[in-house]
């Protein structure tokens, strides 16, 4: 039996990294009794061991909760958790469209950061009821009055009804589930319409095949009802509809108003879109719910089994891999340099880094990375358009008319005392200066637009560097914009090498040529023939950083003892060889694949 | 394999600490204490394997720190547990150790080779070095050894400032006569006080023209090995035991055997090994195709390289078979080359020989062995 609408109430929680999301989650299912003390694992709703490393929430979940308020009610919560992290912007839009209220939770000693915001615009743009919740205020360091300040600046709430709490301590948790019944409003829908279900989330089990995290707007949804996918037009029949409480519990019906899941035996993750709307597939919605996107990638690189033989099992290991993360793509690709491998496309730099992890970490293999890059549109003189995502395959500058790259405009929050270097970076990188805003005495918001090829390669880690870690960054995606972008050539011995190919800015291209061949000349091992290592656009040879030929290797004494233990050493030193890529008669190691990302390490000019 | 061994003994005393040296060793004001001669004679009585030994060779350390009366025991002790015919005894002595009275009786005792650890015949380079003796000395030590013995080595060593010293130290060597010797180049080893002097080493191009200087200046030497030259004929016995893979029996802290397949190390604390001597610190059973690389590799340092008649008839099947892949590739990049029955190194070879020794192993083939 269903509670009631007005019985409801569905929000999630906005915070940055840190600012202890997770912990006031387990405060709320521990009050609410989800969840027994001795049972808590620390941070119940994160369940992947790279997210708990990491401190980062990588798959939305919701939980419904039962509270009984101090009015005497009993009610339902349901908690949404939404993904952290700028890559997954669009999966926080939609777990925020499936609420009717968020927490906007603080720390009391670091202030509103970039990401807070950015995600605190999008619940107040898709018209939530926000309660903000300052927290940490047990640390000594906290300053609650500056944080209600830049609520209330930044964020442009009413920063009086603040709820003050140490979500560590249980200090406040009472106080914001009285704050969530009464200041929240429950769910509209109607149960008698056609149904419509938003989805918001999906994860793939392997023995249920995908779940489906729905919130249920219009109608009702029921086991062996047929159902029919919106968007994509797939048909499924629903096998068990249910919520999570916050183990996995079958219902006999869902309805408008709830937020649960739907099982109907659909077998990979590619068939369901975050965003898409189920209806009855015999008394179809006329229309679907608003803010579908498809999502594309914005982040590419390659990646290439270090033992040419693993092939087969990369492919697997993708395979599988994208039966629970299908927000990332993969086509097989070969390269002259690096031999059968695949191009992936990622909605982010993190999330890149997630797959890149998983793939080592749970597949067992050993990678040969390429530098990432953004998607470059071309178009020819011929007025013919492409696409490219690697530089590789970038046609001949003769035959191009122009080449444009995608822009962001990214958000930066720091200490103003590092501003300045910020606004050096930002210009280092490209940026456009779009307005720089003082939050309060000690802060600074800036916002500029810049190529997200250039986020792509360093800019994050610049960022944090030039701002002691102070600097906290959000970006959305604003378009693609023309610019004078020409392609670098590495060559290696006179052979240009597709891995090491970029795409750069025209002014930069020879700086960056120089840097690169003379980060690469310190990557490349001495090898027993000379290496000519040349930065080119097009014929053009930019420079020439040569490694000179290994003179000499060997080891003057080799008695009794030294035998064994020379045979281990080699053995040591051919197995790091293993990671090495052989391009021509050249050995290139794993490192030089990626040494554009180290070009910024030396000072410019 | 016919049971006959190299013996190698290990005397980890010195007087003083040279600092470039990573051997096992430890400094003593006087002579080797006696303790150590009993667990020493212990370890050699209670030894389980080959009864024949055709070498002996008392390296160190310092063995010509041994009083008469110990080398005594110690060759008593040999005797009484291996049957040693017409062999090679070699004692390593530091010049400043050298008396004609005890040459005389380290004759006396049976000693038929003396290794002389003159390194330089010139001061500064000595000093630079932390030798004890002085030019002067290594001389004085040269003419009592050439007396008494005919088949002598002197151990040098190149690339130590002032490096160009090296040419006269060659050149004082040769007027010495020796049958045999051993020019090290200068290495920076981990864990010595060197170690932080590695920026000090010479530049490969140098390295490589004092490395060859050698054999120039040396001309009536044969240069049989990476860093040994002899005359025809006089090569070191016990060391080409090393550098075919053949069998050996160390004793004494921290010295390695080679017995049936298993390569084992003694206790390296010579405390340790005092109350224990004989017990292993390590013990590895070598794969076949462990042994089979590592005679590859070690045979590789001898300019006669490895001749296939004979890879063949210890392992019965063709180096080709094991490593077709490898040697094509040495040959091709010109580090060994083909010659009358022979893998032999080139000059080049002797250069980059490590080169070899990394084309050679099989990491994965390996582990695939332990699995």
């Amino acid at each position: 039996m269903s509670a009631p609408n007005e019985r409801i109430r569905t929000f999630c929680i906005i915070a940055h990294v840190d600012h202890g999301k997770s912990t006031l989650a387990d405060r709320i299912l521990q009050v609410t009794g989800a969840v027994e003390e001795r049972k808590l694992r620390e941070q119940t709703l994160d369940t992947m061991d790279i997210e708990r490393e990491r401190g980062i929430t990588i798959k939305a979940v919701a939980v419904r909760l039962h509270y009984r308020a101090e009015n005497g009610g009993d009610y339902v919560l349901n908690l949404i958790d939404t993904p952290g992290h700028v890559d997954f912007s669009y999966e926080v839009s939609r777990s925020l469209a499936a609420c009717e209220g968020a927490l906007l939770l603080v720390d009391a000693a670091q202030g509103v950061e970039a990401q807070t915001l950015a995600n605190a615009y999008k619940a107040i743009d898709q018209d939530l009821e926000i309660i903000p919740v300052i927290n940490k205020i047990d640390l000594p360091s906290a300053d609650v009055e500056s944080a209600r300040r830049q609520i209330h600046d930044l964020v442009g709430l009413n920063a009086q009804e603040a709820i003050l709490a140490s979500a560590k301590e249980g200090i406040g948790t009472q106080t914001i589930l009285e704050a969530i019944i009464r200041r929240i409003p429950p769910p509209k829908g109607d149960r008698e319409a056609p149904l419509r279900a938003l989805i918001f989330d999906a994860v793939y089990d392997s023995y249920r095949g995908v779940i489906v995290y729905v919130r249920i707007v219009d109608g009702r949804v029921t086991k062996g009802m047929k159902v029919l996918m919106m968007f994509n037009g797939l048909r499924y029949e629903v096998d068990e509809v249910g919520v999570f409480s916050p183990e996995i519990t079958a219902t006999d019906i869902l309805e408008a108003g709830e937020v649960g899941y739907v099982i109907c035996n659909i077998k990979t993750l590619r068939s369901t879109k975050v965003g898409d709307t189920i209806t009855d597939a015999l008394k179809p919605a006329a229309e679907p719910l608003p803010g579908y996107e498809e999502v594309q990638p914005v982040v590419f690189c390659g990646m290439y089994p270090a033992v040419a033989n693993d092939y087969e099992e990369l492919r697997n290991a993708l395979e599988k891999l994208q039966l629970n993360d299908a927000s990332f793509q993969y086509q097989a690709d070969k390269s002259d340099a690096l031999g059968l491998g695949f191009r992936l496309g990622f909605l982010g730099l993190l999330h890149m880094e997630i797959i890149q992890e998983r793939l080592e970490r749970e597949f067992d293999l050993t990678l040969v990375t390429t530098v990432p890059n953004v998607a470059y549109q071309i178009r020819l003189k011929s007025g013919e358009r492409l696409t490219i995502e690697n530089a590789s395959k970038m046609p001949p500058s003769n035959l191009i008319e122009e080449v444009a790259e995608p822009y962001i405009e990214a958000e930066i929050i720091c200490p103003t005392e590092y501003m300045s270097g910020v606004i050096e970076l930002c210009k280092k990188k490209r940026g456009v200066h779009v307005r720089v805003d003082y939050i309060d005495s000690k802060r600074c918001l800036a916002i500029y637009q810049m190529p997200l090829a250039e986020i792509v390669l360093d800019f994050y880690d610049r960022l944090k560097s030039c701002t002691r870690g102070y600097g906290s960054l959000e970006y959305r995606l604003i378009g693609y914009r023309p610019g004078e972008l020409v392609k670098l050539d590495i060559l290696l011995n006179g052979e240009a090498v597709d891995a090491l190919s970029s795409i750069v800015h025209r002014d930069r291209a020879e700086w960056v040529g120089r840097t690169l061949a003379s980060k690469l000349r310190t990557l490349i091992p001495r090898q027993q023939y000379e290496i000519a290592i040349q930065a080119a656009i097009g014929n053009r040879i930019l420079v020439r950083e040569t490694i000179k030929a290994l003179r000499k290797n060997v080891t003057a004494k080799c008695y009794g003892g030294d035998i064994t233990r020379k045979r281990k050493l080699l053995e040591k030193q051919k197995e790091g060889k293993k990671r090495m890529k052989q391009i021509g008669a050249v050995e290139v190691p794993q490192e030089a694949f990626m040494a554009l990302l180290r070009v910024n390490d030396g000072a410019e000019r | 394999m016919m049971q006959s061994v190299g013996i190698y003994i290990h005397i980890p005393y010195c007087r003083t600490i040279c600092p470039y040296c990573d051997f096992v060793r430890r400094g003593i004001p006087g002579e080797v204490p006696e303790v150590f001669i009993e667990a020493l004679c212990r370890e050699i009585t209670a030894f389980e394997g080959p009864d024949r030994a055709e070498s002996v060779f008392f390296g160190g350390g310092t063995p010509s720190l041994l009083a008469p009366s110990a080398l005594r025991v110690v060759m008593e002790a040999l005797r009484q547990r291996f049957q040693i015919n017409s062999p090679e005894i070699t004692l390593e002595a530091n010049p400043d150790d050298v008396t004609p009275e005890l040459a005389d009786t380290w004759q006396d005792l049976g000693v038929n080779r003396m290794s002389l650890g003159v390194q330089s015949f010139d001061d500064d380079t000595l000093r630079y070095l932390g030798r004890r003796h002085d030019d002067a000395v290594a001389r004085r030590a040269c003419e009592v050894v050439r007396e008494r013995f005919a088949n002598w080595s002197m151990d040098l060593i190149f690339g130590a400032p002032p490096v160009e010293s090296w040419v006269d130290t060659l050149e004082t060597c040769r007027r010495f006569n020796p049958l045999h010797v051993s020019a090290y180049g200068l290495t920076y080893e981990d864990r010595t006080p060197f170690a932080r002097r590695k920026d000090e080493s010479v530049d490969d191009e140098t390295y490589l023209r004092l490395f060859w200087q050698t054999e120039e200046v040396l001309s009536e030497f044969v240069h049989y090995e990476v860093s040994n030259l002899a005359r025809p004929g006089y090569a070191c016995r016990h060391n080409l035991i090393y550098w075919q893979n053949l069998e050996y029996a160390g004793f004494g802290p921290a010295a390695y055997s080679f017995l049936d397949g298993v390569r084992s190390r003694n206790l390296v604390n010579t405390d340790a090994y005092l109350r224990n001597p004989g017990a292993k610190a390590e013990a590895l059973r070598l794969s076949d195709e462990e042994i089979r690389v590592e005679t590859v590799i070690q045979h590789l340092r001898l300019r006669d390289g490895l001749f296939l008649e004979d890879y063949a008839q210890r392992f019965g099947r063709s180096v080709y078979a094991d490593f077709s892949a490898e040697t094509a590739e040495l040959v091709e990049r010109g580090l060994v080359e083909e010659h009358v029955g022979a893998l032999r190194p080139t000059r080049r070879g002797f250069e980059m020989n490590n080169e070899i020794g990394l084309a050679l192993v099989h990491p994965q083939r390996v582990s695939a062995a332990k699995r």
